[in-house]
């Protein structure tokens, strides 16, 4: 292990007094008191129903929470539910705690769930956030069983969404990840992803784990260590993912700056591994299932437009520095568009967003302000999506996002050229 | 009478010419070590770039980033600074040593001065340099949050940020020179002030609504859902 001294010593005196496991759920806490109960039933049933023989684990680990999540993660009521044949689980299901710091920071929690998965010599482990409501016992099946029994090292989810949810995801993440690396995980950035002993091994001992983008996005960072490496890696359908009614909403800022900002990185570190592989390499899909959810709320797109236009208007000298002076004209054009007939095409959404890959690469301004700089032409972008689908059907969704994705493959050698030589 | 004036204007005469027959000389050393102390500045320039050249230390500037925040400071190169400052230090050394020759007390005195106020000024020039960084980032920084946010005048707040960091780095330098301290120091509160006061002001008559609604937010109904602050956007993830 690269740094065993992080963990706790209490953490690791629970880790001795469990010995070795099979399975390990990860649960990453802050002030989910009220949630955790049900997470941990939910988990506790699943393993009863489908994993009865296996040796299990569930770890929490707490960032900081003021409330009693720790307590209500450890003494919340065990269910003992009996599956369809009438057995309950045979082993004991283990509930260890620690608390990894002050503060949520994603990264640490997750290395310390792999540092746990290393020292119990797990071979499936799963993630999944307290936050996350419709929780299932076959959404923890889906995803460790790929992992348990089907050999995957990495696991994906694939949640059916509204037509205008996960739209950075449909964007950006994914074509882009997909022409770069080859491989295709929709939900790169998810709470919910499963992995296998090895992966976890492999992960831990990287010296990463100071660094920013890990440890803002260790999912990112981790799905694409799995699509660059040696490792086998699937989706798996889990069902609607409902986002947690009255919490704050995800702000567009920090989820690109976070996101993005892994992306890229993850680009700069594994730049040797994509640069000279164009070949694909194969998903499995481990659990097919229905992607898109009907009934989505109306978003007004006039808002993102406007803050489209502002921001290309106001950034000028930022952006004068990140994208070459054709595609800067080319999108100050687009800002004089009204709403109605407004449209960032593909061709010019991939184009800027790989010049913008290549600036954070070149670091030709603090890397942090090249990837803030991107969020007016996302809002842009995104409004554009919007005006274009108000109408459209699923398949015509499905098909103009095929487009977009075929768009980054075709420019994948202008990345490439961006990459290598500095303008 | 007559006599007297014609001894008196010889005696004058006599004294230039000494003068002139002293100085002179001393004049022409002057010239020849300012102009070889040139010859020579411009050779170690030559042979400093030559060896910098060799070294590959634009490279090393692109690696660490310094040629980027030169850039932005619009300096020159690393091996155009550094040759450059060899150059005029060599030559300052040369053409001082030469004003020595000319043996005019006064003018050495200054000159010891000015070799004693030569490492302020050049913390002070360094003190410039960090506030010039510091600016360029922080007002660029405070664009983007502004731009993102969606605030109304990104542009003021970025000059502002630009301003107040510039104010700070010349009163720092000026004090570290010590030129006129109670007079930058005045000024720097003046100015500071007067800016502030005017801000609150503009917030307050201005921006009322603004300012009740920001109260309202952060420190009235904390259970309500924090919105972005932009409205509603469809969800990234």
């Amino acid at each position: 292990m690269a740094d065993e001294t992080f963990l706790a010593d209490d953490f690791l005196r629970q880790l001795m007094s469990v010995g070795e496991v099979d399975l390990l759920v990860g649960i990453p806490t802050h002030n989910c008191e009220k949630n955790i109960g049900d997470t941990v039933a939910t988990i506790e049933k699943a393993f009863q129903e489908k994993f009865a023989r296996e040796r299990v684990v569930i770890v929490g680990v707490d960032g900081g929470s003021t409330d009693n999540t720790c307590e209500a993660l450890l003494n919340s009521h065990a269910t003992g539910a009996a599956n369809s044949r009438g057995i309950t689980s045979l082993r004991t299901i283990h509930r260890i705690v620690t608390k990894y710091d002050s503060v949520p920071v994603p990264g640490n929690a997750l290395r310390t769930v792999l540092a746990a998965a290393d020292l119990l010599r797990a071979k499936a482990c799963a993630i999944l956030s307290p936050n996350t409501e419709n929780v299932t016992p076959a959404w923890i099946e889906n995803l460790i069983e790929p992992v348990y029994r089907k050999s995957l090292d990495f696991v994906a989810p694939v949640y059916s969404r509204h037509k205008y949810d996960g739209l950075l995801a449909r964007i950006l993440l994914y074509p882009m990840t997909r022409a770069a690396f080859g491989g295709q995980l929709f939900e790169l950035q998810s709470d919910e992803f499963a992995f296998s002993g090895r992966l976890a091994s492999h992960c831990l001992n990287q010296e990463v784990w100071h660094n920013e983008a890990v440890r803002d996005a260790p999912q990112t960072w981790m799905a694409i260590t799995a699509l660059c490496k040696d490792f086998k890696y699937g989706q798996s359908f889990l069902g609607p993912k409902l986002r947690p009614v009255g919490g704050p909403a995800p702000d567009i800022v920090t989820v690109v700056r976070q996101v993005v900002g892994a992306l890229f990185w993850c680009l700069e570190n594994e730049s040797a591994a994509w640069m000279n592989k164009a070949t694909e390499r194969p998903t499995q899909f481990a659990a097919n299932g229905h992607h898109w959810l009907e009934g989505a709320d109306q978003v007004n797109p006039t808002r993102g437009w406007e803050m489209f236009r502002s921001g290309i208007g106001e950034l000028t000298p930022v952006l004068q520095s990140i994208v070459t002076a054709g595609t800067l004209s080319e999108i100050e054009r687009t800002a004089t568009l009204d709403a109605p007939s407004f449209n960032i095409s593909h061709e010019l959404w991939v184009k800027a967003v790989y010049e913008f890959a290549a600036s954070y690469h070149w670091d030709v301004l603090s890397r942090d302000h090249v990837v803030q700089a991107l969020v007016p032409l996302y809002r842009g972008k995104t409004s554009s999506y919007l005006i274009r689908h108000q109408d459209s059907s699923f398949e015509q969704i499905d098909a103009d996002s095929e487009v977009l994705c075929r768009e980054f493959e075709k420019q994948r050698p202008y990345l490439i050229e961006r990459w290598k030589v500095k303008s | 009478m007559k006599a007297t004036i014609l001894q008196g204007l010889q005696q004058a005469y006599d004294n230039l010419v000494h003068m002139v027959a002293e100085f002179l000389p001393r004049f022409v050393v002057m010239l020849i070590i300012v102009a070889g102390g040139l010859l020579v500045a411009a050779l170690l320039r030559y042979i400093l770039r030559w060896i910098l050249h060799l070294t590959r230390l634009d490279r090393l500037s692109d690696a660490a980033g310094a040629t980027r925040v030169l850039r932005k400071a619009a300096l020159p190169s690393v091996i155009d600074l550094l040759s450059g400052l060899l150059f005029w230090l060599v030559w300052l050394g040369f053409i001082l040593l030469g004003i020595s020759v000319l043996h005019i007390s006064e003018l050495s005195e200054q000159i010891s001065r000015l070799f004693q106020f030569l490492p302020q000024v050049v913390v002070a020039i360094l003190i410039l340099f960090a506030g010039l960084v510091a600016a360029n980032f922080f007002s660029r920084a405070a664009l983007l949050a502004a731009v993102n946010a969606g605030s109304r005048s990104p542009s003021v707040l970025s000059w502002f940020v630009r301003f107040v960091i510039w104010i700070l780095a010349i009163s720092m330098a000026l004090e570290q020179i010590g030129l006129a301290k109670q007079t930058v120091v005045a000024a720097f509160t003046a100015i500071f002030g007067a800016a502030m006061l005017a801000l609150a002001i503009a917030f307050g008559l201005g921006g009322r609504h603004l300012a009740r609604q920001w109260l309202e937010r952060y420190i009235g109904d904390k259970k309500k859902p924090a919105r972005s602050e932009v409205g509603d956007e469809p969800s990234p993830l």
